[in-house]
């Protein structure tokens, strides 16, 4: 049985925090151990769960994309039909409701993307408690969308201008934020990863996501061969292989950002001999360093993915050999996302189209009889401004001067 | 008025070597009883937005761990206070530790303050920090559990570094007598205490003196220097009237973009020595209560 509190992950992991904030970690800690154990717990998270985020999210064969293959059938679990458009919300409700439980009025994260602000966003809406959300400028530009539906639900966006003004200063100011405000503020971390129980408890949360396939599949008296879910923090992934983490089968292969290529120093591929072991926002993993050990600048098309560090247990399984790795570029991940809107009608998040990528070459490798399981981590609708951009630039382009002509 | 033992804190390599140089000399100048300076680091989220614009200015002029060691030598040379070196567990661990600590050893400082390695997890540094015959200060806070602190003590450290407040550096502190208790017990138990964040001005640093060993003033001689340098004209003091940056939230508080990182690139001389002047002056006023006299 794998226990639901480790800590440490193989020498990954742990909880390297400034003092203060030692306190509410170890509260953190036991709350959601109780939580954990608690039916009434339970049920509520069924029934937001149920009701809020829309689950099961169905898991779609994409048969058309199978059949021009001629590999490995071809799965798709759509978590991006989840509320609010991807995995994150599955956390994002977990800890809200643990935050309730805990007596706290206030809740804090740290977004990149903007999918997990928005899912917190949502839920502090639903369940009445006060948000707010910590951005990077540079992010708020290139997701300024989602900035739009945060506020709408009602939290204050607040917007990160130190360091390099992505997703790892937000990560910063919300640490900041909760070194002064514990008392009466949860931190609601985004992926699986920060300062113990951060990384099992999210993992716990997201599990929703690997458990329902694997029921889903059992109903259609399939196994899988192989499950594909791209990598960020590792939320999304880790809640997918969560299942099968102690068993040899199926592969579980991660995907990680592989942006303009390796070689351009433009990427944000951790595993794989890229990162360096060390330590920053309170946990022990790899990360892109430099050798003074200083955070390096990543890059990736999809904003989810563009984070110096990966999630510790991810990092252990990595070195261990359970979960294997591999990069999508840019450029492949948009084909991949362009192959499954023509073909199976769905529009993957950009995030999730690295896995579809990996996907779709390892199923030729393989037989018919074979089984591929992608995570859809989110669905595609919030990256409207970047894909199009990408790739229709002149007619995206035209649309917009038409929209500002005609404000 | 009477001089009380301060633990000045300082940036190194901001804005470049040759004016950090010249402050750690103007605190010691000051009479500062410890000095204690911090290696930047791109993401030093137990400390404020003064400290990490400061770290990122350093960084972007090209700070280098090993450049970091190489003004320690220098500094620890000429003082005849210990220094302390201030810095994040990325520096440490990606150097290892044990060579970190040998090359700190090295450098002639007395000993490390690591905030994000507490020790409970602090991948060897207590036990290569004491190989290398180096004071490591646990940090705590006055809300720490009573077991945890029992543990600590347990451990006889030389020193204790005590965060007075709740949150990071560079927000006022506000002395509550519960804290100053703390600090008695502490200090009962034979430990060196250190403490402070948020400590800015005279009549705080009188207020805790009796309590400590020294008195920690961090963000406010950055806040000194980094005004000094960013408007050379205007009259610089540690008085209480330098208005800065709330405690929650980074929105504009912080934000002194790309721009002023490249304004301050090139340091001319007499801004140094101006801005430098500045820092000697608040220092001055924290240490002895006399000298400020900018306004
Ligand atoms: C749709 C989607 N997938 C994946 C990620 C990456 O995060 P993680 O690796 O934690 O799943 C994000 C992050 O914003 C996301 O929005």
């Amino acid at each position: 049985m794998q226990s639901r509190y480790n800590d440490y992950f193989g020498e990954f992991g742990g909880r390297y925090v400034a003092e203060v904030l030692r306190g509410p970690l170890d509260e953190l800690q036991e709350a959601f151990c109780a939580a954990l154990e608690d039916p009434e717990f339970q049920a509520d998270l069924e029934r937001v769960r149920d009701q809020f985020i829309g689950r099961p999210t169905p898991l779609l064969h994409a048969a058309n994309t199978s059949n021009e293959l001629g590999g490995a059938q071809i799965y798709v679990k759509l978590e991006g039909l989840a509320n609010t458009g991807a995995h994150k919300i599955n956390n994002a409700v977990g800890q809200a409701l643990l935050a309730k439980r805990m007596g706290k009025r206030r809740v804090i994260a740290e977004t990149g993307a903007g999918q997990h602000g928005v899912a917190t966003a949502a839920v502090c809406a639903t369940l009445g408690l006060e948000c707010t959300i910590y951005m990077g400028v540079v992010d708020r530009r290139r997701q300024r969308p989602n900035v739009f539906w945060m506020e709408l639900y009602g939290a204050q966006v607040v917007s990160v201008t130190s360091g390099a003004q992505t997703l790892k200063d937000a990560v910063n100011e919300a640490l900041r934020d909760w070194a002064a405000s514990f008392d009466d503020t949860h931190y609601l971390i985004g992926s699986a990863l920060g300062p113990s129980p951060f990384p099992d408890m999210v993992r716990e949360f997201q599990a929703v996501v690997g458990r329902e396939t694997r029921q889903q599949l059992a109903e259609r008296r399939l196994t899988p061969d192989a499950l594909v879910a791209c990598v960020g923090g590792g939320s999304n992934a880790i809640g997918f292989f969560e299942p099968y983490l102690e068993a040899t089968r199926p592969r579980l292969i991660g995907v990680e950002a592989g942006g303009r290529g390796i070689e351009t120093g433009e990427h944000a591929a951790r595993m794989l001999g890229l990162g360096r072991t060390g330590i920053l926002h309170g946990y022990k993993s790899k990360f892109l360093l430099s050798e003074d050990g200083q955070v390096a600048l990543t890059h990736s098309v999809s904003a989810g993915l563009d984070y110096p560090g990966i999630g510790p247990q991810l990092a252990h399984l990595g070195e261990a050999g359970r979960v294997e790795f591999r990069r999508a570029s840019d450029a492949h991940a948009l084909e991949a996302l362009r192959t499954f809107a023509r073909n199976e009608g769905v529009i993957f998040a950009l995030e999730s189209a690295h896995a579809a990528a990996t996907a779709l070459d390892l199923a030729p490798e393989l037989s018919p009889e074979n089984v591929i399981v992608i995570n859809m981590s989110g669905r595609g609708d919030k990256d409207l401004f970047i894909t199009a951009r990408e790739l229709e630039p002149e007619a995206w382009k035209a649309f917009l001067s038409e929209e500002e002509a005609s404000l | 008025m009477s001089t009380v033992p301060i633990m000045a804190h300082m940036v190194s390599h901001y804005p470049d070597r040759e004016t950090s140089l010249a402050v750690a000399r103007a605190l010691l100048d000051a009479g500062v009883a410890y000095l204690e300076v911090q290696f930047p680091f791109s993401d030093p989220s137990a400390d404020g937005p003064v400290i990490q614009q400061a770290s990122t200015v350093a960084l972007a002029n090209g700070f280098k761990v090993e450049d970091g060691f190489e003004l320690l030598a220098e500094i620890t040379a000429e003082a005849e206070v210990p220094v302390y070196l201030m810095t994040y567990a990325s520096l440490v661990v990606s150097r290892g530790v044990e060579a970190f600590c040998r090359a700190a050893a090295e450098a002639g400082v007395a000993g490390l303050i690591v905030p994000d390695l507490p020790f409970d997890y602090d991948e060897g540094l207590y036990a290569a920090g004491s190989a290398a015959g180096l004071d490591v200060v646990p940090v705590v806070v006055a809300t720490i559990a009573e077991k945890r602190l029992a543990e600590i003590l347990a451990r006889r450290p030389q020193s204790l570094y005590v965060a007075l407040r709740s949150g990071i550096t560079g927000s006022e502190t506000v002395l509550d007598s519960a804290s100053l208790e703390f600090l008695d017990r502490l200090r009962a138990d034979g430990c060196r205490v250190f403490g402070g964040f948020g400590v800015r001005r005279r009549e705080q640093v009188e207020e805790l003196a009796p309590h400590l060993d020294a008195v920690v003033v961090g963000s406010q001689l950055v806040r000194t220097l980094s005004s000094a340098l960013e408007n050379p004209d205007e009259p610089q003091s540690a008085a209480p009237g330098v208005e800065v940056v709330g405690s929650r939230g980074a929105n504009g508080a912080n934000g002194r973009g790309s721009e002023s990182t490249e304004a301050i690139r090139a340091v001319p001389p007499a801004a140094r020595a101006a801005a430098v002047g500045a820092v000697r002056a608040a220092a001055t006023e924290l240490v002895s209560g006399s000298g400020s006299g900018t306004h």
